[in-house]
């Protein structure tokens, strides 16, 4: 039997490696001093989305205040719905991709065209084909669907195929749906407009109407999947994380249920539901913010947690959604609803 | 103004830091929160040696339960947020370094990854990698014809590994390739870094399964621990406080259960009297040597330090030691053999990315009739991310790589690849702890650890060398070559079914001194081919609940009985 004597002994010199090693981790003033300008910094960022959105809000509501007709009022309507989702991709995809590095050139399509779209819906609903505003929101309906198919195709090119690892965590399937949808709500409201020379003809009106509180419905029922996918990733590891998959769906449900058979009860739940969808959106992004400084660092260290942590500009998207929602109840209602 | 890294890691290894009511807060930087203290008179129900695996979660949930509880560590109780350093050099404060002497035919280098010194024990440094044993292997002997059987039934295992995964939110797949239906994983598995798809990609081109490893470590927030930031650093501790150690789940739960933990506190010596029962245990702490009053004392210092304690403690109504009437204190050690696969890639790995393991197959535990399996027992293997003093120190045992070669060997760490397993070894009597002469800086006795390879243990890791070679290349993987190590260490003073051939029954109460019980992975009766810690941990969660069940019966000296 040979005898090692495979023993441990205090690695000598062991102090010195310490004291170095406490200077190069160390935060110097200037980094303590950078880290509370980070704080600053973060703060303006988060503000920045917010005030984003805002802005385009106020400037809509500012927009030729005149007595509108209802079908105009709604085509407005689901206009800011659509910059909103406009904007929560722009933001979203401009993150994400990042994150991405860029990796591919096509990456740089989905911010773009999402601000094509936000910039075509703040402008004011013309019927008319032949317009910069058709034209951006057909892009982005015609980007959106094409970042479906890219993702679904990043999501099958990884090994596991179409597992959950991959649905997790490769690019996220549902993500470009978000501007496809602000791109097609950008063409309906055209379409909306266009009811006002419809006068005579109520059957189709009441036609465009459901079908928009149905689309509206199915985007909700859409959307609620995709944030399921992502909060189980998380676990659901706060219980408000159930909200969104549970208020915005049935806001969904009550949507196609009121299109299928309009009435004065079903418009009545359907729009608490959608109200509530749209003040989730809202809350849902101080949530979100909060979920970025549980990360290591929290919001001193923004450069990487709003990368790593839950994306910011995502649940505004649901007061966009919701918006479209409302609208769709208001062109409905405009109809005249049975009891 | 926050003091940088480190400023306080001496102190701890120095002074105490458990003291005067209260214990370091292991989520701040330089806190504390309150914590009940003994007198070393007060008899205590549970006297408890160790606060890794098996200690820690006692303490917790003895105290849970209102049974007064003081754990002893002889390490450090760190704040990792404030003490742990990205060095590897630095983080050698985390392993038990006491000289220990080694040999046999196959001597285990001991020291990294088969030992912990400091609250929490060996958890705040393991790579996190959180697997269940194959039912099957807890009647090895009776179901598959090797080795014994456990004196516990898998199904009961099953129910305590889902409450210790619960415990430590472990993140793992939504569906898991192999074994029975293990529930939800509490969090998600992490997304799989490149040295992981590495193993995916050799998986799928072999046509066998592969998975995310579950993993200790969190995929969300969880309380005051935030999600992993993938920094890498995992095997020297865990400075952000995302690994889910025993240090930041069951200790906390003990503190605030009003149980208490001695830091810096060697236990040398369990005291028994005339009557055969154990009264209390002396430790060494601040400088002196005290005696701590216990209605039961629990040993808990894993495979080396629980048979080298109970040993010490020989008197001379127990001439071979404590709980020795069989004469297995000490045997049947085992270790987990390491034998790992490297390859160089045209493609940038960089696989310090992340966890180490990030994925894993487990498909040679499950095969039992396949025409190149030459060997009982199985193996897991998993993709690698080996720190670059780590890889090098490996590089230059394993291959004689020296000088210039090195310096080009080390410059290609960020295409390199790996892949190494966790091999079952058999429990053989002559695998042992015994003392030495030599005694340490306290005058104990050190440990003497002799350790050979089985024929059957040589078969399974040349079996893996094979297998892991073609998956690697399989996966793009060129210049392959081998590295052989150890990792783990299990047994050493085994619990089973009579008091013949084992130390304790199957709740971990020695046969022969009715309130001494040991509870770590010196218990576990055979290896498996996975790494040992949730099968300690659920053992440790069982034990605590049997211990519950017999002081409700009035079994078990205490007081609250």
């Amino acid at each position: 039997m040979s005898e090692g004597r495979l023993v441990q002994r205090r690695v000598a010199g062991r102090g010195p490696v310490r004291s170095m090693n406490s200077r190069v981790t160390g935060r110097s003033h200037a980094a303590a001093s950078a880290a509370r300008w980070d704080t600053a910094i973060g703060s303006v960022g988060a503000a920045l989305i917010v005030g984003l959105v805002t802005a385009v809000v106020a400037g809509r509501a500012m927009r030729r205040p005149i007595d509108r007709l209802p079908a105009d009022r709604a085509a407005l309507k689901v206009r800011d719905g659509a910059a909103i989702l406009g904007a929560s991709v722009l933001a979203d995809s401009a993150m994400e991709h990042l994150r991405g590095g860029f990796y591919n050139p096509a990456m740089f399509a989905a911010p773009v065209t999402a601000a094509a779209v936000l910039s075509a819906s703040v402008a004011e609903p013309d019927p008319r084909e032949r317009t910069f505003a058709h034209g951006a929101h057909a892009a982005g309906a015609a980007v959106g669907a094409t970042g479906l198919a890219f993702h679904l195709y990043d999501v099958g090119r990884r090994p596991g195929g179409a597992s959950w690892q991959n649905f997790f965590y490769a690019a996220p399937i549902g993500a470009p749906g978000a501007l496809l949808l602000a791109g097609l709500f950008g063409l309906a409201s055209e379409r909306i407009v266009a009811i006002e020379h419809l006068e005579r003809h109520p059957r189709e009106r009441l036609r465009i109407a459901r079908l928009l509180a149905a689309c509206s419905g199915l985007a909700l029922l859409f959307e609620s999947a995709e944030v399921a996918l992502l909060h189980f990733r998380g676990a659901f590891h706060d219980p408000a994380m159930w909200l969104p998959v549970t208020v915005p769906p049935a806001a969904g449900l009550a949507l196609l249920h009121h299109a299928a058979r309009p009435s004065l009860h079903r418009d009545r739940l359907a729009r608490l539901l959608t109200g509530t969808t749209g003040i989730l959106g809202v809350v849902g992004t101080g949530f979100h913010v909060y979920g970025v400084g549980r990360h290591m660092g929290g919001w001193r260290n923004w450069r990487q947690n709003v990368l790593a942590g839950p994306p910011t500009p995502a649940p505004s998207s649901f007061w966009g959604l919701a918006l479209i929602g409302l609208a769709s109840l208001d062109l409905l209602a405009a109809e005249g609803l049975p009891r | 103004m926050r003091a940088p890294v480190g400023v306080w890691a001496t102190e701890a290894e120095q002074r105490p830091r458990a003291t005067d009511g209260r214990a370091p807060d292991v989520f701040s930087r330089d806190g504390h929160v309150p914590m009940r203290q003994f007198e070393d008179g007060e008899d205590v129900d549970f006297a408890i040696v160790g606060t890794g695996c098996g200690g820690g979660v006692l303490a917790a949930k003895l105290a849970e339960a209102g049974l007064s509880v003081v754990a002893f560590d002889a390490g450090p109780f760190w704040r990792p947020l404030a003490d742990f350093a990205s060095d590897e050099r630095e983080q050698d404060k985390v392993y038990w370094l006491d000289e220990r002497l080694s040999d046999g035919d196959d001597p285990i280098e001991l020291g990294s990854n088969n030992s912990g010194r400091c609250v929490g024990g060996s958890t705040v440094h393991f790579q996190m990698v959180a697997l269940r044993f194959r039912p099957e292997w807890f009647a090895a002997r009776s179901r598959l014809g090797y080795a014994v059987d456990w004196p516990v039934d898998w199904r009961t295992m099953w129910r305590y590994y889902a409450e210790v995964e619960d415990a430590l939110k472990i993140s793992g797949p939504v569906s898991y390739p192999w074994g029975p239906d293990r529930g939800r994983y509490p969090y998600r598995a992490h997304e799989v870094n490149a040295a992981g798809l590495v193993l995916a990609r050799g998986a799928e081109a072999l046509g066998v399964p592969w998975a995310a490893t579950p993993l200790a470590t969190v995929s969300a927030p969880r309380g005051k621990s935030p999600p992993c930031v993938y920094r890498g650093f995992c095997k020297i501790g865990c400075s952000t406080n995302a690994k889910q150690s025993v240090l930041v789940t069951y200790i906390p739960r003990a503190l605030a259960a009003g149980a208490e933990i001695r830091d810096l506190a060697m236990v040398g010596r369990i005291e028994s009297a005339g009557d055969g029962r154990v009264t209390g245990v002396h430790y060494h702490r601040d400088g002196q040597w005290r005696f701590q009053r216990a209605r039961n004392v629990v040993v808990s210092g894993y495979s080396i330090e629980t048979p080298r304690l109970l040993l010490n403690s020989a008197t001379d109504r127990f001439p071979d030691g404590l709980a020795n009437g069989s004469g297995t204190v000490g045997r049947y050690l085992m270790v987990h053999s390491n034998h790992a696969v490297w390859a160089r890639f045209e493609e940038e790995i960089r696989w310090y990315k992340g966890p180490p393991s990030m994925a894993v197959c487990e498909h040679w535990n499950y095969v039992d009739d396949h025409p190149t399996k030459d060997f009982d027992g199985g193996y897991a293997f998993m993709s690698q991310g080996p720190l670059p003093v780590d890889f090098a120190k490996a590089l230059v045992s394993n291959t004689g790589t020296f000088g210039t070669a090195l310096r080009n060997r080390m410059a290609e760490y960020n295409h390199m690849a790996g892949l190494k397993i966790v091999g079952e070894t058999m429990p053989q009597a002559e695998n042992r702890v015994t003392l030495d002469e030599e005694t340490d800086a306290l005058g104990l006795r050190r440990a003497r650890v002799t350790f050979s390879y089985a024929d059957n243990d040589k078969r399974l890791f040349r079996h893996s060398l094979g297998f892991m070679k073609r998956m690697i290349e399989a996966a793009g993987g060129f210049d392959a070559y081998e590295t052989s190590s150890t990792a783990h260490l299990m047994g050493g003073c085994r619990m089973g079914h009579s008091p013949e051939d084992s130390v304790t029954d199957a709740d971990g109460r020695t046969w022969d001194v009715p309130n001494l019980w040991i509870c770590d992975g010196s218990l576990m009766p055979t290896a498996g081919g996975v790494n040992p810690s949730m099968t300690i941990l659920a053992n440790a969660a069982r034990i605590a609940d049997r211990m519950k069940a017999l002081a409700a019966r009035g079994e078990l000296a205490a007081r609250h009985a």
